[in-house]
């Protein structure tokens, strides 16, 4: 096992290299947040006065607090009927479907590969025709819609590998097909409802396609679709649009910090089923 | 003892409700279950995609009336010269979103080549999945700082005497696109590193041992049983990137948006652009038809390769 | 008070058909026990009773009430699994309750019926546990004890002890035998252990591709096998056949003979065969004895000494090797000539078509 030593070595270099590369934007973005609003930083220099004050001048800027709000709003419009709605078609498909319906689950999956990009002009004309153009709902109807493949796909996997046994238990100690899911069905799924909730809420959060196409006014848009309108009305101040873009970073950053095992586990799983 | 009395009632009730009986009862069930996701998916993705297709054969500004062109509009997608080279910086950004962290992501794995255990691995991971949940358009952002006149990049550079090197580089002819490709490259290092890490955990060590014993190098290692161990990781990696190559909008949008001229216009931004700023709806909708195919053209063959023995 | 009537029952999948027609009928407080090899059909039929399957075709009436249609949940019927199907995110105690919680029974009935399964099963100590936290033999008991609470009119028992090590099997064996006499509930028992089924049957039905081959006590099946199959199935060492020919009829039986045998061989019946008939002579490891001048010749080629009895495989010709049991420990050795011979009432005689003559 004297290989291994160097070997290791090699390793902690490499994903230093990498840990590195990954916090060097983030730096950058620090130090030329601190420099004075309106001025023309250097890539990493900190700041002879660090200028603090910018963090709250962009508060303001973006219309942080506001923002907080409509991303949690459009979030909260989402992801649990997202969740509800394919924990129960997870269940239909995978425990009380046979082969004869087997099309329905393939047509969802179908869905799994769509680029956004490919349905964003017809959903264009389909929300305004429902009225519901530059409002919330225009971005949350449609994204539930779109992450069915997804979350429909990854619950059908997960009650797969339920037993039936347990499914046949339940019904023979009474339970309707309604109660099973609730009290034996839902309870054991819950590690792949929380996985499916984390990636619907970061892909929610920060959704940006959909707001900048069917939404015009930045406080009724996600995270990321207003930080693109800030980009386009602060773009030239590069101080002051480093400390906004990292002030919209901190509420995903700080929930991952939070509940990084699992947002870790979510996304490792996600792509690997997805 | 308990006949089940009570629940028979309602049971002959039922039955009633549902004169099929137990058959057709579960159907009803059934798709109960399934009706909500299913409509919410009707609705939002398959409706707006057979319009796509209607679309995608008219001739139409979104206002006035539309005209049937029939395939004209796909024939210009496909002949176009603009448009042809739009759908090949998508493919060139594959290089980088792609090959780049796959490539990486192994050697990491490779090397490491056990659980990342301890306050060193979570820091990692940690740090390893940031560009993963913040926005795209944040590490637009972030990068458009780094690539700018005066940012880290080009700061690096004159720290190591290459100070001709020195450029804006997304506004750069020649180094806009490589660049929006670094930043792919940025965002899926981490995610991919991860999954190949976490693929590598699972091939059994002895076969490590066995291949030594047999005489194995370090590179017949990776070549027979790394690489084949890892096979649905990579075809994972591949997949998703492929994905976020092709289908790329955030980055491009924040980072260039498509400049200079065209040389980092990309298929999902020209839809967008043709669609609500060009006013061309039907040209648009080809274009998305024909992304979408692009796309699944693409995966299928990693599908296949990933599939293969497992 | 429920017994239960199977008429004509039939399963298919698709084009396969999997249960060809049962007939049974099963009495109030009776213990049945369905054996057989894998894939003969008896889970299937248990399932059936469960109505967890589909019945195809027939009637299945329990406590003289047509269910074919009728919901698992409202058939009166409990049910062990083989893998025990413990609801993994409750504890023992909700686990044994979830039906009767289900079924709106009061909390504090509820509470008395739970904890009266688990002194029965001695598992009051269990009830705050998970099933993760359980041993094999501890989810066994409370797979039982949620069966008990439901009070149903018929148990069903899927290989309920097939995942026990086999000292925890002779243990749980013996203690569902005194669980049927305390309930006095009727039980059905599906198994492929034929020593499982004749040690807690009240009546074994004995299945085999989808028919059902005889339905009797566990001695009748024993004593008096309807045909080749159950008399190959039934008993441990397998029962050993030989092909023979009708040589002539006596006063005590018939006589037949084969060039295996050294001398013909008397067997006590002699109804329903004519000389010259080719027939499939039965006869039980244990009904052998040495017998110096017994009609069965060969060398020992396998001796196995268990202390109360020695095993003995011996070769008669090239092709055919018979299992003698022989009563305590004998003085044999290996390539040893021996002689066999067994008393005409323990031999069975089964025609060319397999059936008992």
């Amino acid at each position: 096992m004297t290989a291994a030593q160097p070997k290791a070595w090699l390793a902690r270099l490499l994903l230093a290299l990498l840990i590195t590369v990954t916090l060097l934007p983030f730096l950058s973005m620090f130090t030329a947040a601190l420099a004075p609003s309106g001025s023309y930083p250097n890539g990493l220099s900190w700041p002879d006065e660090p200028q603090w004050s910018n963090f709250a001048k962009a508060f303001e800027a973006a219309n942080m607090g506001q923002l907080l709000i409509s991303s949690t709003l459009i979030v909260l419009g989402v992801v649990p009927i997202s969740v509800l709605a394919a924990t129960m078609a997870g269940y239909g498909l995978a425990k009380l479907t046979g082969g004869r319906n087997k099309w329905i689950y393939l047509v969802f999956v179908a869905g799994l590969t769509l680029p956004f990009e490919a349905v964003i002009t017809p959903l264009y004309y389909e929300v305004r025709a429902f009225g519901l153009l530059n409002t919330r709902f225009a971005i949350i109807l449609p994204l539930i819609g779109l992450y069915m493949p997804f979350s429909v796909y990854w619950m059908r996997a997960h009650f797969l590998n339920v037993p039936n046994d347990l499914t046949e238990a339940a019904q023979l100690d009474g339970a309707t097909r309604w109660k099973e899911f609730w009290l034996v069905q839902v309870p054991l799924a819950r590690p792949a409802i929380m996985s499916l909730t984390i990636l619907l809420f970061l892909w929610t959060w920060n959704q940006f396609l959909l707001p900048v196409v069917l939404v015009r006014d930045p406080s009724l848009r996600t995270m990321a679709g207003a930080l693109g309108a800030f980009q386009g009305q602060w773009g030239t101040d590069v101080p002051l649009l480093c400390a906004g873009s990292l002030l919209i970073l901190t509420p995903t950053v700080l929930l991952f910090l939070a509940f990084q095992r699992h947002f870790v586990a979510a996304l490792l799983q996600g792509s690997v089923k997805g | 003892m308990n006949d089940g009395t009570p629940s028979g009632d309602t049971r002959l009730r039922m039955s009633r409700l549902f004169p099929g009986g137990k058959n057709q009862k579960a159907r009803a069930t059934a798709i109960l279950f399934v009706l909500p996701a299913f409509t919410a998916y009707a609705v939002f993705v398959l409706a707006p995609l057979v319009m796509s297709l209607y679309y995608s054969t008219l001739r139409w500004d979104g206002i006035g009336k539309a005209r049937f062109t029939g395939l004209a509009n796909y024939a210009t997608v496909l002949t176009d010269p603009d448009l042809l080279s739009i759908i090949g910086n998508a493919f060139e950004l594959v290089l980088y979103f792609t090959v780049i962290p796959v490539l990486l992501g192994l050697a990491v794995a490779s090397a490491i080549r056990g659980h990342m255990a301890g306050t060193f691995g979570t820091l990692t991971r940690t740090v390893l999945f940031l560009p993963q949940v913040i926005p795209l358009v944040a590490a637009g952002i972030a990068w458009s700082w780094m690539f700018a006149s005066s940012g880290l990049v080009n700061q690096a550079l004159t720290a190591v005497g290459l100070a001709d090197w020195t450029r804006g580089w997304l506004g750069d002819f020649d180094f806009a696109l490589p660049a929006v490709g670094i930043i792919g490259a940025w965002v899926l290092l981490g995610l991919c590193t991860m999954l190949l890490v976490t693929g590598i955990t699972k091939i059994d060590p002895s076969l490590y041992e066995a291949a030594r014993l047999d005489g194995a190098r370090p590179w017949h290692e990776f070549r027979y049983v790394t690489l084949p161990g890892l096979r649905q990781e990579i075809g994972v990696c591949i997949t998703v990137t492929v994905i976020s190559a092709l289908a790329s909008f955030d980055i491009v949008y924040i980072a260039t948006g498509g400049g200079p001229g065209i040389t980092t216009m990309v298929p999902g931004l020209e839809i967008y652009r043709l669609a609500f700023a060009h006013r061309q709806v039907g040209l648009a909708s080809a274009l998305a038809i024909v992304l979408m195919v692009l796309v699944l053209i693409a995966i299928t063959p990693v599908q296949w390769y990933a599939r293969e023995k497992k | 008070m429920a017994g239960l009537k199977l008429q004509d029952v039939r399963k298919n999948f698709g084009a396969v058909e999997v249960i060809m027609g049962v007939d049974l009928e099963v009495e109030h407080g009776e213990f049945v026990v369905f054996v057989g090899p894998s894939g003969c059909g008896k889970s299937t039929l248990l399932r059936m009773v469960a109505g967890l399957e589909e019945t195809t075709s027939g009637r299945i009436e329990i406590g003289g009430r047509l269910v074919n249609d009728v919901e698992p949940r409202d058939r009166g019927v409990a049910m062990v699994f083989q893998s025990y199907a413990l609801y993994p995110h409750m504890s023992v105690y909700d686990n044994v309750g979830f039906g009767l919680k289900l079924a709106g029974t009061p909390r504090d009935e509820r509470d008395a019926k739970i904890r009266a399964a688990a002194r029965v099963l001695q598992m009051e100590h269990l009830l705050d546990r998970k099933p993760a936290q359980l041993s094999g033999g501890q989810r066994q008991r409370v797979a039982i004890g949620r069966a008990i609470v439901r009070e149903p009119d018929v148990f069903l028992f899927d290989e309920p002890l097939s995942n026990l090590d086999a000292a925890l099997r002779v243990d749980m064996r013996m203690e569902l035998s005194r669980l049927h006499t305390d309930l006095g509930a009727t039980m059905i028992y599906v198994t492929h252990d034929q020593v499982e089924a004749m040690t807690l049957a009240d009546k074994i039905v004995v299945l085999q591709g989808g028919i059902v081959q005889q339905v009797g006590s566990p001695l009748e099946l024993y004593n008096r096998p309807a045909n080749l199959f159950v008399a190959g199935f039934i008993g441990s060492p397998k029962m050993n056949f030989i092909e023979v020919t009708v040589d002539g009829t006596t006063n005590d039986g018939v006589r037949v003979a084969n060039s295996l045998l050294a001398s013909p061989a008397l067997v006590g019946q002699r109804q329903g065969m004519a000389p010259g008939d080719t027939l499939t002579l039965g006869v039980r490891p244990h009904a052998l004895q040495i017998d110096d001048t017994g009609p069965i010749g060969g060398v020992a080629t396998l001796i196995e000494r268990l202390g109360n009895e020695t095993i003995v495989r011996v070769r008669l010709d090239a092709a055919t090797e018979i299992t003698a049991a022989l009563t305590g420990q004998r003085e044999i050795a290996l390539g040893e000539p021996i002689r066999l011979g067994f008393d005409p009432v323990d031999a069975h005689l089964f025609a060319a078509d397999g059936r008992r003559l």
